[in-house]
């Protein structure tokens, strides 16, 4: 037993973790040792003395390493004459604690009746009221009277903003510190700061755009008191009326957890609603974080303009039409379409929609056809790498630290899944080795030990570099991200080639804390790819359309410009679209079939860790839209007369039985929860206090071929001739911007509509210089026949003869799916003479 | 002889006044503690004393209470502090008048008062909304919402004082 | 005997290098480069300097705990003295730095530090550029730098302005002020001999302290503990102030009585009758004006042996005139603006204090809030991070133990009845 020692609480001795935090361990064994500042995502402070214990070592013996025993046959302890704070404290072997003598409840019944004079008491107007630990914590320990007169307390702003996201009552803050904290150590984002000091100590923002970071809600999870709040949940309920329903974030590959707070709702029609999100516990996953896109990127499940019935053109325009006449034509359509069916689904397209698309699919070509199955966006390929040598099952990051080196190529992932951003940062807090190859500066260079500058197209001849490296080669763990930035489908499916290469040279595939991740741009579209659909297929629907076209949550339209006129109608092509809003591509279509959001129904979705993971209906939905998979079995059995399946559990179910992979994962198995630590999810008067719990299911992660023992020997693929620029070209390279103008989630946030930029260029400063264009200048972008306006950002550290347009902030011209080249010229502003 | 005695009884009763009371024409008085239907209650000043806190629905064991809460503004200002009652009901055919909202409520918003004579036709009208709660402003005053200058009430309970 | 430590009492103008170098100055340092920087540290645990910045641990013993790894090692030199009624550290600043310096030097070269940094308050702004000038002229004669004295052991020295914080007297506080960082007290351990500053190995020593060593470097450690007594040997700088008739610092061996120490000054103000003693500035408890007192040694153990601490021996005498009430009030005040806030304790605690204070003073409490200022007291007593919260109780609970009458005597019976409002006017709103 090494790795446990002996700690002796209130007299009885307990095996806990070595170098395990006090608290912890005390927990672990059932003590709950009540805390304020101490939070076990960060590092102790010892500020708020709420852990004060008695703390004492016991003798032992060198030779038999038994304990010293006194005159009664007990450990001989030898107690430090002052209470000692647990949290500060590292539980060695013989170290003994008294957490109920009169000396430590009155220390504790001190500390609460201290932090309440000047506490405004205001709890019934409070948002924290009812899952509060101080409000826990003074039922336990407050005095049953004040004896601070209230006229003496202090008078502070009850409404101050940090951010527009983020509110401040600063007579409620503690001072404990947990939000900057949670900024310095776990963020990165030192954007929050105390001023002042002694009693006049408070919280400030420091950065402008005030409490400028894509994690601001968590500060509201962790704060012990009601003091910081969001803008979008105030005053929404009383956490006592609000039911937590298991749900999975739709907004990027991450995955997270999230627990949508539910309650009726008056002006929904006395409906049950979603209030709110948060994050649901998965140590595996997200921890206990979501970034503010999954926080407040709910609303659009209950938009006005979300489409609530199916939608056929007649005489060129689109009319509403009941779900039997919008289905029959549809059947009709594939029926007599001989087979030329196609399917296209985008990134929130649950594992059972696909499969029923699929069958439609299928059926319609009488037989397996996964050429006809695509992938949206589809500039991202290469799935079947990580089908091989993918993370390995039972990888964590919350568990990597020395020895693993984390690469992240072409791709910034604090825009494209924010969740991981923060994970990979803090494993390299912890001693990871990471490694960022990109072409231009990302958020995570901050944080890595070496940063390689490639230039797009280069990627490849950077990865064999890496083969070489001894932080690469003789790493304990190795994980590659490989995002698409820069790249075409092509492209990417090459380098994806090429990670796996370094993967398995190396030897570094199918061991724990091992593998590649490809930084995909949907919730489900690892999904996607296991049940067969590929961006291959995509690219041959798009360039040779079939008669019958099946688009589920892909706006084809808005977000590629090469696809503006794509789906203009045209004589004897039929396009059916599923969306949940007249998209510019739904615009266009011959059938729109309104779809359901993700708190409607239930469903499961495939993470970019491979992680299947359930989500349960969690607001009632709205009267119309159906889910994709219901929609799809009927129209299968309009055409075959196939019996469909009853509820999205058993499509599940027949998915388990024909997809190798998914073997065994029924909804029962990935509903399952096991012990989590730390323990954060309930009302003890340790870290509890809010909604964390998971009563979900963890998911469970699908094994690769090399965790099955069957490592593939991967080829390097060979340096492809980098794109060759003439002078004066520019190469238009499109990049994510976490918050942008996809209707889903525009629609979803409105307190977000200030932080989504104007579209905008960024030039190299040379470039720039140039085309004449400045700081700030709007300038016209054109690029596969589609002109936009931007408003150009000169930044020296962008490559020469490089564009970098964010996707999907002007859904008007869309950028370009893909890197190509283009032009750029300057709007000239008429001088305007008053 | 018995029977003399029993009607000697009546007999006595005939002189004194009647306990029954003609029934609607005449009304007994209620007396000062019973409970009746709510009435919301305003301060002096017109501001409504309810703060949306739910805890008369929490309290409530009928189940009976429906409150939703929204935030004030100096613009549009109903109660003092922050937050203040979008909507509240209370469902009076499940009302048991028990009184505990009016134990719970931290500002004595909410008081029992002496009508008892609800009837309804509908199940729907049970329900009590705000509207027919809340008591009218004090003769003179200003209603709710109004516009108040700022910073000026920006406590939820204003009365909270020290332990006596 | 000639003063070791406020030398240009003898010698006007030696805290000028030149002055300095003429009697005798750097013979110390000189002397501990030809030394092992183990045989220093021995000769300074052997001397039993004990720190004079207010705790009293004995020096030597914690340069002995640096440990000897590689890398940067760091040493800091606590002048932002701030304790009320404290001024020694300023007039060696001011008048004879030039011994600080090389004291700071010996102690560098003796844990092999390559660094020293100055802390000063920010109300020593004028020292500031004197202290820099003077580093400088050193670093012409070759004690600031690369390779000191042909040793090989180079070190730089930095001036460092505080931004006028108590808590940054506090040895972790200070570190983090230097650092850039808000001025609060770090969680120890780990401790900063350990993980100082820039979480490197760290000594941290009061001015005071570090100008006792280069005689005793020069003289040995023999000499220094023939001065004062044999558990706190060595000269000490007392400052005094308050109701006294010759305010200002005074160099004596340790060991003299308080009678002595106020004849010396000239007695209290006036003529009047001694009522209290604060033997360590705002810190330390209140002591009586009793003979007991009064006869007792000033050294570390006796003054801790009367229930109080001799701190950094900044005494400030109150007259029979002095209401203690007033005096306790003020202290708390002090307190309460100093507290740094890190700590619930002593955040809340200082302001309750306060508060409460406040109002007996202004003749607005009764007994009962007597009892409960001493009830908040103890309630902070041990619970908080640093010194500061316990600091903060001691006046108070010393102005109770042996003055609890004048604190009665402002109270009355019954507590004033607030003016009452009506309950027909109550009007919602703000406070």
């Amino acid at each position: 037993m090494t790795d446990t020692v002996r700690l002796i609480i209130d007299g009885v001795v307990h095996q806990v973790p070595k170098g395990a935090n006090l608290v912890d361990a005390a927990k672990m064994v059932g003590n709950d040792i009540p805390v304020f500042c101490y939070h076990p995502k960060l590092a102790p402070v010892g500020m708020c003395r709420m852990c004060l214990v008695e703390l004492g070592q016991a003798g032992i013996d060198k030779d038999t390493g038994a304990f010293q025993l006194d005159d009664k046959g007990q450990p001989a302890i030898r107690w430090q004459p002052r209470l000692a704070t647990a949290c500060t404290t590292v539980v060695t072997d013989g170290m003994a604690i008294k957490t109920t003598t009169p000396q430590v409840t009155e220390a504790r019944d001190d500390i609460v009746e201290f932090l309440l004079t000047s506490h405004p008491l205001d709890c019934p107007v409070c948002d924290k009221g009812g899952e509060c630990p101080l409000q826990n914590l003074t039922m336990r320990h407050g005095p049953g009277e004040s004896r601070f007169l209230y006229e003496e307390k202090q008078h502070l702003a009850k409404h101050y903003p940090l951010g527009d996201l983020i509110y401040l009552d600063r007579e409620r803050c503690i001072q404990c510190a947990r939000c900057t904290r949670f900024q310095e150590e776990l963020v990165g984002d030192a954007v929050l700061a105390f001023h002042e000091r002694g009693r006049r100590l408070q919280i400030v923002t420091t950065s402008n755009p005030p409490f400028d970071t894509y994690f601001s809600g968590n500060t509201t999870d962790i704060c012990p008191v009601g003091a910081l709040t969001t803008a979008d949940f105030r005053f929404g309920a009383r956490p006592w009326e609000l039911t937590g329903v298991p749900s999975i974030c739709p907004h990027c590959p991450v995955g997270c957890n999230v627990s949508a707070s539910t309650r009726l709702d008056r002006e929904s029609g006395g409906k049950i609603v979603v209030k709110r999100i948060m994050p649901r516990q998965n140590e595996s996953v997200n921890e206990i974080w979501i970034c503010d896109k999954g926080r407040f990127g709910h609303h659009h499940s209950r938009h006005g303009e979300r489409l609530t019935q199916p939608l056929i053109r007649q005489g060129g325009k689109l009319v509403p039409a009941t779900w039997d006449q919008a289905l029959a034509l549809i059947a009709e359509k594939i029926s007599a379409a001989d087979g030329d069916v196609g399917a296209i689904a985008g990134g929130m397209v649950s594992n059972e929609d696909l499969w029923e698309l699929r069958q439609v699919v299928e059926n319609a070509h009488g037989g397996k056809d996964h050429k006809s199955l695509g992938v949206y966006p589809y500039r991202l390929s290469g799935a079947e790498w990580v089908a091989k040598v993918g993370l390995s099952k039972g990888s964590n990051f919350g568990q990597m630290g020395k020895g693993t080196t984390i690469v992240v190529i072409a791709s910034d992932l604090s825009e494209e899944a924010p969740i991981w951003y923060l994970r990979v940062k803090n494993a390299a807090d912890r001693g990871a080795h990471l490694i960022t190859l990109n072409a231009r500066p990302t958020e995570l260079d901050r944080f890595a030990k070496s940063k390689l500058k490639i230039s797009y197209g280069g990627e490849i001849a950077a990865l064999k570099s890496l083969t070489e490296k001894p932080e690469v080669k003789d790493a304990a763990n190795v994980v590659i991200f490989v995002g698409g930035e820069g790249l075409d489908r092509a492209g990417h499916a090459t380098l994806m080639q090429g990670a796996a290469s370094v993967l398995t040279s190396t030897g570094h595939a199918g061991k724990v804390n091992n593998g590649l991740i490809g930084v995909w741009a949907g919730a489900n579209t690892q999904g996607a790819f296991d049940l067969g659909y590929s961006s291959e297929a995509t690219e041959s629907l798009l360039n040779k359309r079939p008669a019958v076209l099946i688009l589920a949550d892909a706006d084809i339209v808005a977000e590629d410009a090469a696809n503006v006129s794509l789906l203009a109608h045209r004589e004897g092509k039929f396009t059916v679209v599923s969306e949940m809003f007249l998209t510019a591509t739904a615009a266009q279509a011959d059938v729109v079939l309104p779809r359901q959001s993700f708190v409607e129904r239930d469903g499961t979705v495939t993470s970019g860790e491979r992680r299947v993971q359930r989500f349960y209906t969690a607001q009632t939905p709205l009267d119309g839209p159906r889910p994709d998979w219901k929609v799809f079995a009927e129209i299968n059995r309009l055409r075959t007369g196939s019996k469909p399946k009853l509820s999205a559990a058993a499509v599940m179910k027949e998915i388990t039985e024909k997809i190798a992979a998914y073997k065994g994962l029924t909804y029962a198995e990935l509903g399952k929860v096991n012990k989590q630590f730390p323990d954060v999810g309930g009302d003890d008067p340790y870290y509890g206090g809010t909604a964390y719990e998971n009563k979900g299911g963890l998911g469970v992660q699908w094994p690769t071929e090399a965790d099955q023992g069957k490592v593939p020997s991967v080829s390097m693929p060979a340096v492809g001739k980098a794109r060759k620029l003439e002078s004066g070209e520019l190469l238009i390279v499109p990049i994510v911007e976490l918050f942008d103008r996809k209707p889903a989630f525009a629609a979803s946030a409105p307190l977000l509509h200030s932080h989504v930029p104007a579209p905008y260029v960024v030039l190299n400063s040379g470039d720039a210089k140039t085309l004449n264009l400045v700081d700030g200048d709007k300038a016209i972008l054109s690029s596969g026949g589609v002109e936009g306006e931007y408003t150009v950002r000169v930044d020296a550290a962008v490559p020469a003869q490089t564009a970098l347009v964010a996707r999907n902030l002007n859904l008007k011209s869309p950028t370009p799916a893909v890197p190509m080249v283009g032009s750029i010229r300057k709007v000239e502003v008429v001088a305007s003479h008053v | 002889m018995n029977i003399l005695r029993g009607l000697l009884t009546t007999v006595k009763h005939l002189p004194q006044e009647k306990v029954t009371i003609q029934y609607p024409e005449r009304e007994r008085p209620t007396r000062e503690r019973f409970k009746g239907r709510h009435h919301l209650k305003r301060y002096d000043n017109g501001l409504e004393k309810c703060i949306g806190c739910s805890l008369c629905a929490a309290a409530c064991p009928a189940d009976a209470i429906w409150v939703e809460a929204a935030e004030n503004t100096d613009e549009q200002r109903f109660s003092p502090g922050e937050r203040y009652a979008k909507t509240y009901e209370i469902n009076m055919l499940r009302c048991i008048f028990c009184g505990y909202c009016e134990d719970a409520c931290p500002t004595e918003a909410i008081v029992l008062e002496h009508d008892h004579q609800l009837s309804f036709t509908n199940r729907r009208d049970a329900i009590y909304t705000k509207t027919m709660l809340i008591d009218p402003p004090a003769e003179g005053m200003e209603g709710t919402p109004r516009q108040v200058e700022p910073g000026v009430y920006t406590r939820s309970i204003p009365e909270m004082q020290n332990p006596k | 005997m000639a003063n070791i430590l406020l030398r240009e009492k003898d010698i006007p103008g030696i805290g000028q290098y030149d002055t300095y170098v003429q009697h005798g100055g750097y013979d110390g340092l000189k002397k501990a480069l030809g030394m092992k920087p183990d045989e220093v540290i021995q000769v300074v645990k052997d001397s039993n300097l004990r720190g004079r910045g207010g705790a009293g641990f004995p020096t030597g013993m914690k340069w002995s705990f640096v440990p000897k790894t590689e890398g940067p090692k760091y040493i800091t030199v606590n002048a932002d003295e701030s304790e009320p009624g404290t001024f020694k550290d300023r007039q060696i600043l001011e008048y004879n730095f030039q011994q600080l310096l090389e004291g700071s030097l010996i102690c560098a070269y003796a844990v092999q530090a390559s660094a020293v940094y100055i802390y000063a308050r920010g109300e020593f702004w004028d020292i500031g550029p004197h202290m820099e000038a003077e580093i400088e002229k050193a670093r012409k004669a070759g004690w600031v730098g690369q390779n000191i004295g042909g040793s090989g052991w180079g070190c730089e020295v930095y001036v460092h302005l505080g931004a006028g914080a108590y808590i940054c007297g506090e040895e972790s506080a200070l570190l983090n002020s230097i650092e850039g960082k808000l001025g609060q007290p770090r969680v120890r351990p780990p401790f900063p001999a350990v993980a100082g500053l820039y979480a490197r190995p760290t000594v941290i020593n009061n001015v005071e302290t570090l100008a006792n060593v280069p005689q005793i470097i020069v003289q040995g450690a023999a000499w220094f503990k023939s001065i004062g007594t044999e558990k706190s040997p060595g000269p000490k700088i007392f400052c005094m102030s308050g109701h006294i008739e010759k305010p200002g610092n005074y160099e004596f061996p340790l060991g003299l009585t308080f009678r002595q120490l106020i004849e010396a000054a000239g007695g209290v103000r006036g003529g009047k009758k001694l009522k209290a003693i604060l033997p360590s500035g705002a810190s330390g408890p209140l002591l009586p004006a009793t003979d007991k007192v009064l006869d007792t040694a000033l050294t570390y153990e006796d003054v801790a042996a009367l229930g109080s601490v001799l701190g950094s021996a900044s005494v400030i005498i109150l007259d029979e005139s002095t209401d203690m009430v007033w005096a306790t009030l003020k202290m708390a005040r002090f307190f309460k603006h100093e507290s740094c806030g890190k700590c619930t304790p002593c955040r809340e605690g200082t302001y309750w204090l306060l508060k409460r204070l406040e109002a007996i003073y202004a003749k607005k409490a009764t007994p009962a809030d007597v009892q409960l200022i001493e009830d908040v007291a103890k309630q902070m007593q041990g619970k908080s991070l640093c010194a500061l919260g316990d600091f903060a109780t001691s006046p108070v609970m010393s102005a109770l133990k042996y003055w609890r009458d004048e604190f009665l005597a402002y109270t009355q019976p019954q507590k004033p009845a607030p003016a009452k409002a009506g309950k027909d006017k109550v009007v919602a709103g703000g406070d």
